[in-house]
């Protein structure tokens, strides 16, 4: 019988909780800090969560109670898709039992879909470590991607939210001019990164460096997904002494341990870049973040 | 039997095959696994699956997929090699919607129960080679049946679930030595809540409490002699008793449980901390022998003279209770320490033994890397001799692997 009188005073902060989330236009769970800002630019009404930090792995995130209730009350779900999201997000859609974001064909988006991904492999092995079949996940890094995948979370957002599409339309054409004002400015002022060697934890700035033209001549994991070993190391201390890598890169929820041993033995600078918005002071959103990633490459140069 | 077990084997493995060389488009495409265990181990733990030198675990083969718009799907069979045999168990096959409104779902078929916190996740996924000892006795390590759910999860930001279950309960009747009693063919009914949330960044919790309720769990006391063979047959260790059965059974199970997870920055990628704890308590485990169980209804006062007689407290409950602590303290190690015990009662003629079972574990796992595990652990166990315990002192050599599709874990 307590149970009881408590449920019922649960079932009362309930019904206040609900009436109050009722009023948010539409309800956003962005799997990364890097589609919530792409949703901020494309909606900038809704009301938006953000699943996980620029210090966290999302390959490796606990489908926690915390996201369940906040994807129990999404009308749509951005997340990078790639299968970046398969150790968690699958469990969270199954457990928050949400008709609503069930699948692609309703409100949920997965941006690899709509843009072409790097290094898709016909046959995965798990021998070659933590790979996967439909490509790189981490396309945030590429402008033009990023357009194509503005386009169809337009139209996705005006699929869950109709009676807003023409908002949704002013907003992608705003947020194009000035993110097509921003490319030549960024690409001018990476110029000299043109065909520099660098050393990363793993393929996390693959459509960054593609884009520039930088050339990631190793990664500190053995394999993707596998943490560094003394052995693989080693053998990057050997390629490093050819002395044409300009640095080593780890992004900001990577542990640094091995990239230091490296940097100190290999005298390399170790940069830290940030892997989305909040991954460092500058990065708010996507603007800053591409300004500040290339800033800080210039800066090891 | 064996017939439909081949069957079902050659089923199982075609659908393996068509379904692996499918190119996997997206995250929703059909999930393919088998999980693979293998152990050695020094001594035997009372009512645990893994038996003295080397051996197999679980070995698991599951297939999901969502079915349609409207349904997801799942089997997982079990092999398990006991005595030179080799047992196929469905642990699950089920169906639940994904288009029902308002944050309701329903599974129906075999799937596992969602009482307590460790119960709905598979054993692969455990930190420790056995379930706790509290699982052993209640659950049958771990309770999967026919039956329904129905689940809600409240639209609050606080997360909060709750949901009904029936069974048909066959695992979790009582002992029937005679074959004579009329067991209720939906035995099992349950009843669940979940809440959780994050406590900033890093940090996250859950708690849940459970109550089961057990149609065919009391046992009835008779004044046969046998009894006595019964219940150290029925109850304690045996050698053909590799079901899945729950030992230890009652009308009415009360389950609290509460996780508590840490990561720095709430990155798991390298460091974190898993706490977990549950509280089981089983009431109306005895009641008089079933020809007498009508008049206790009508007299209740001639009830209590009998009660006296027997010496047979009726009001006997057991209880029993883990915590866990796992530190995950790089991307390859983790360490875990884990306490459980169970204060158990069990007839013997007309009076009631107590026993208790205590367990003290302490184990170290190397992950090369997310799909694999090889654990060693040891056990320190304390129990009254009725369990069978030869040894005091176990150790476990184990691995744990996956291959196929990483599927999705729980919290």
């Amino acid at each position: 019988m307590r149970i009881n009188s408590k449920l019922k005073a649960i079932t009362a902060a309930a019904a206040i909780a609900f009436s109050s989330q009722a009023q948010a236009e539409l309800n956003v769970f962005a799997c990364e800090p890097e589609y919530a800002s792409l949703t901020k630019e494309l909606a900038p009404d809704a009301d938006i969560y953000t699943a996980t930090t620029a210090m966290q792995d999302p390959h490796q995130v606990q489908a926690r109670p915390s996201l369940i209730a906040k994807m129990r009350q999404a009308d749509l779900v951005v997340c990078a898709g790639a299968d970046l999201e398969v150790g968690w997000l699958p469990m969270l859609l199954m457990k928050a039992s949400n008709a609503k974001v069930r699948s692609t064909e309703q409100g949920l988006f997965y941006a690899a879909e709509h843009t072409m991904t790097l290094d898709q492999l016909d046959e995965v092995d798990r021998s070659m470590g933590d790979v996967h079949a439909l490509g790189n996940p981490h396309m945030h890094f590429d402008p033009y991607r990023m357009v194509d995948v503005a386009n169809a979370l337009t139209a996705k957002l005006a699929q869950v939210d109709a009676d807003n599409a023409a908002k949704y339309q002013a907003a992608l054409a705003d947020f194009k001019t000035r993110w097509k004002q921003a490319i030549p400015k960024w690409e001018a002022k990476a110029e000299p990164l043109k065909g520099k060697k660098l050393i990363a934890y793993h393929t996390n700035f693959r459509y960054l460096f593609n884009w520039l033209g930088i050339d990631q001549v190793a990664d500190l994991e053995p394999k993707p997904g596998l943490a560094p070993t003394s052995s693989h190391l080693a053998s990057l201390l050997k390629r490093a002494e050819q002395g044409d890598i300009m640095a080593v890169v780890i992004a900001s929820y990577q542990s640094d341990r091995g990239a230091k041993w490296l940097g100190e033995r290999a005298k390399l600078k170790v940069e830290r870049l940030p892997m989305s918005i909040g991954g460092n002071e500058q990065s708010k959103d996507l603007f800053s973040l591409y300004d500040s990633v290339i800033s800080q490459l210039l800066e090891v140069k | 039997m064996s017939l439909t077990t081949r069957v079902s084997l050659v089923a199982l493995s075609c659908a393996f095959a068509t379904a692996a060389q499918a190119n996997t488009g997206t995250l929703s495409n059909p999930n393919i696994s088998a999980v693979l265990d293998g152990y050695y181990q020094t001594g035997e733990r009372p009512m645990a699956e893994r038996t003295e030198g080397f051996g197999l675990g679980e070995t698991e083969l599951a297939i999901s997929a969502n079915i349609d718009d409207s349904f997801y799907g799942k089997v997982t069979a079990i092999l398990e090699s006991h005595d030179g045999e080799t047992e196929i168990n469905l642990e699950e096959a089920f169906i639940q919607t994904l288009a029902l409104p308002g944050g309701l779902s329903v599974r129906g078929g075999r799937f596992l129960s969602d009482i307590g916190y460790l119960n709905n996740q598979h054993k692969h996924t455990d930190s420790f080679t056995d379930r706790p000892v509290v699982y052993r006795s209640f659950l049958g390590n771990h309770y999967f049946d026919d039956g329904i759910r129905l689940n809600y999860v409240a639209p609050t930001d606080l997360y909060w679930t709750m949901g009904v279950e029936a069974f048909a309960g066959d695992k979790m009747r009582a002992a029937d030595e005679h074959g004579e009693r009329d067991f209720k063919t939906v035995g099992v009914y349950t009843a669940y809540t979940k809440f959780g949330g994050d406590i900033g960044q890093e940090s996250s919790w859950q708690l849940g409490l459970s109550y089961l309720r057990n149609e065919n769990g009391v046992s009835y006391l008779e004044e046969h002699e046998e009894h006595e063979e019964h219940a150290a047959e029925e109850h304690g260790h045996d050698d053909h008793g590799h079901s899945h059965s729950a030992a230890y059974t009652g009308k009415n199970m009360f389950v609290a449980d509460f996780t508590f997870k840490w990561a720095p920055d709430g990155n798991y990628k390298y460091q974190n901390l898993t706490l977990s704890g549950e509280y089981f308590r089983v009431t109306d485990i005895f009641a008089e022998g079933m020809h007498e169980e009508h008049e206790e209804e009508h007299e209740h006062e001639e009830h209590e003279e009998e009660h006296h007689e027997h010496e047979v407290d009726f009001d006997a409950y057991n209880t029993g209770w883990y915590l866990s602590g796992v530190y995950k303290f790089s991307p390859s190690w983790s360490a875990g320490v884990r306490y459980g015990q169970v204060d158990l009662h069990e007839a013997h003629e007309d009076h009631l033994d107590k026993l208790k079972l205590k367990e003290t574990e302490v184990m170290v796992a190397y992950h090369p890397s997310h799909f694999s595990v090889i654990r060693l652990q040891y056990t320190k166990q304390d129990g009254v001799n009725h369990f069978g315990i030869e040894d005091d002192n176990i150790f476990t050599l184990q691995y744990n692997m996956t291959l196929g599709a990483h599927g999705a874990h729980q919290f």
